[in-house]
């Protein structure tokens, strides 16, 4: 009996060891987290947006329009070597993948860079706050990846 | 006959004088007195506009909502509280007078305060005392309002948890004087703001002091920004200036004296940046002007990054920074058409006697170049390798390097006007002191020597 448990353990340590890589988000720390393109401390840290490197590296941003700067503009990180890019639920602060979030876009939405792109977790909670505010275009990701950004200009 | 018409007019404007006077004064005179056991809302709504309301000391619950051109007049610094919920004042009138209150216990959602401006004019908010809320005064949409001598203070846990002191959204044209302002999140946050003027307000142990984002035409003298994060946050903005300011001990980790980002036409001109992480921090700025200065031990006194255009530094005293500039991306020249600035490290001759050393000045080292991709060198600040590598790499060049450089350095800090004056006082009366200890001194001596003989 205690040999198949420690066999048991054995095979469960191993297949961890196997296991393929994954990426996590980090938590923001107000105190000292800036963002890396605007400088702006992160302090509203729902609207916090992460890029991870394939080699691990965290870049972190206040805004979602800072974080697509980043990678079309400043270019300091080839977009071949993102392995995931997160954003938040602008309420409850849960991190989410952006090719799953949900986002509500009017250029009168507050953000900390004035984007105007909110983030949700799933399309009825987007639509909602479009309701309540009385404007706004729902973005799936498809949508996002073709919005016009005011630095592209 | 000439005499008979000016009677008659006289006599006429008398009439229209006596027909709008008194109807004037029946509408503006009434003062209304608001004890503690009474209702404040009620009161209030029950108020002509015009009226002034006179609350007398005590402590009075709940938020209101003032939709009138009234007046507002705490006795010994009545108390309003809104109990922790939304907005503890709401102005929704051009024209309403708030002074003397103790404001406290806003709610903690979105945009709470201790007062909100909601679309209105010519509001002056004087001498209140303002804690315990998210946002101390927050401006919506609002114009030509005063701000003057209020104490604000938010919540007690970190800055990213609490509002901004005075919070200006759009709007243009108000005044804030003479508030101090800590523990919030920005001192005053300018936010697509425009044409306003700041003046001697304090703002302490908060993030930023003053933020500007999409704001143009502002300008700020005499204020007194202390122990935050960054003094002044400049970004997407145009047209700022700033005079005689005091921006000092920004020693946050990752702190500025001046931090302009994406913006141009910025005039700064006879400030005290003292004892920040970074004194003035460059990044996209465009024809910024930056004139006597006085940049004092700071960590880094001058930094830049990315596209820096046009930007003019001169006659700015660079003294006792740990380090004066580092070296940027692209070449940077420090200097004006007609002088640079003064740096405490920088020794050559004035052969020419105009005061401009023949040599430009260099700042950074190669140090800076490796610190960048290996920042734990920083350990070998200032060691003696270091300094002979530095030194060696300035006679011959040999990385090619992007360089700070000032073309028409000073070898005498810049006396700056306010300085001026109390310095001749003291010369003088230093002069004078000198003088008399020489010649008693002297006189003591011949006596003696003459007793000797």
């Amino acid at each position: 009996m205690r040999k198949i448990l420690v066999y048991f353990i054995g095979i469960i340590i191993l297949s961890g060891c196997a296991g393929t890589q994954s990426f996590e988000p980090v938590e923001i720390n107000p105190e000292i987290d800036v963002c890396e393109i605007c400088n702006m401390s992160i302090a509203h840290e729902n609207y916090a947006t992460e890029i991870i490197s394939l080699e691990g590296d965290v870049f972190k941003f206040d805004d979602i329009g800072c974080m697509v700067e980043f990678l079309e503009k400043d270019k300091s990180l080839a977009k071949d070597e993102v392995a995931k890019q997160f954003v938040r639920d602008s309420e409850t602060g849960e991190w989410l993948e952006l090719k799953d979030a949900f986002h509500a876009y009017h250029p009168e939405f507050w953000t900390p860079m004035a984007n105007g792109i909110v983030t949700f977790k799933d399309q009825e909670r987007a639509e909602s706050y479009m309701k309540e505010q009385g404007k706004g275009e729902l973005y799936n990701y498809e949508r996002f990846l073709k919005h016009q950004w005011s630095w592209k200009q | 006959m000439g005499k008979v018409i000016n009677d008659g007019l006289l006599l006429f404007y008398g009439c229209i004088f006596f027909l709008f006077i008194p109807w004037n004064t029946d509408a503006a005179a009434a003062e209304v007195t608001v004890e503690s056991d009474m209702n404040l809302q009620e009161m209030i709504d029950h108020a002509e506009p015009g009226d002034t309301l006179n609350i007398q000391e005590g402590l009075y619950r709940g938020s209101i909502t003032i939709s009138k051109p009234i007046t507002l007049v705490a006795q010994n610094g009545a108390i309003i509280d809104g109990r922790g919920n939304g907005n503890v004042i709401t102005i929704a009138s051009d024209g309403v007078v708030i002074k003397g209150f103790t404001i406290q216990n806003s709610g903690k959602d979105k945009d709470n305060s201790g007062i909100l401006l909601k679309e209105v004019k010519d509001v002056v908010i004087d001498s209140n005392h303002i804690s315990n809320v998210l946002f101390g005064i927050y401006s919506e949409k609002s114009s030509n309002n005063i701000i003057k001598n209020n104490d604000i203070e938010s919540f007690d846990t970190h800055f990213s948890k609490r509002g901004n002191g005075i919070h200006l959204y759009y709007g243009h044209g108000n005044f804030i004087g003479n508030n101090r302002i800590k523990n919030v999140q920005d001192g005053i946050y300018f936010d697509s703001n425009s044409k306003s003027n700041i003046q001697n307000n304090t703002v302490e142990d908060s993030r930023y002091g003053f933020h500007f984002m999409f704001s143009e035409d502002i300008s700020a003298e005499e204020n007194d920004i202390q122990k935050n994060v960054t003094g002044f946050m400049i970004m997407d903005s145009k047209n700022l200036q700033f005079n005689r300011n005091q921006i000092t001990d920004q020693f946050h980790f990752r702190g500025f004296g001046i931090l302009i980002y994406d913006s141009s036409n910025i005039v700064i001109e006879e400030n005290e940046i003292r004892q920040n992480s970074s004194g003035l921090y460059f990044e996209n700025a465009e024809q910024t002007h930056i004139r006597q200065n006085l940049i004092a031990a700071n960590q880094v006194g001058i930094e830049f990054k990315g596209d820096n255009i046009d930007n003019v530094l001169t006659e700015n005293n660079f003294i006792g920074n740990v380090v004066q500039s580092k070296i940027a991306d692209k070449d940077i020249l420090l200097n004006g058409q007609q002088k640079g600035n003064y740096w405490d490290d920088y020794s050559s001759y004035d052969l020419t006697g105009d005061g401009i050393g023949e040599i430009p000045y260099k700042a950074g080292s190669i140090y800076d170049q490796i610190l960048k991709s290996h920042p734990y060198w920083q350990f070998y600040f200032e060691s003696p390798a270091i300094k002979i590598w530095s030194k060696a790499e300035s006679m011959f060049p040999s990385i090619g390097t992007a360089n700070v450089y000032d073309e028409k350095p000073l070898t005498l800090p810049v006396h700056f006007e306010k300085e001026k004056k109390n310095q001749k006082e003291k010369s003088k009366l230093s002069l004078l002191i000198y003088g008399l200890i020489l010649t008693s001194s002297s006189v003591f001596i011949l006596l003696k020597g003459k007793r000797m003989e």
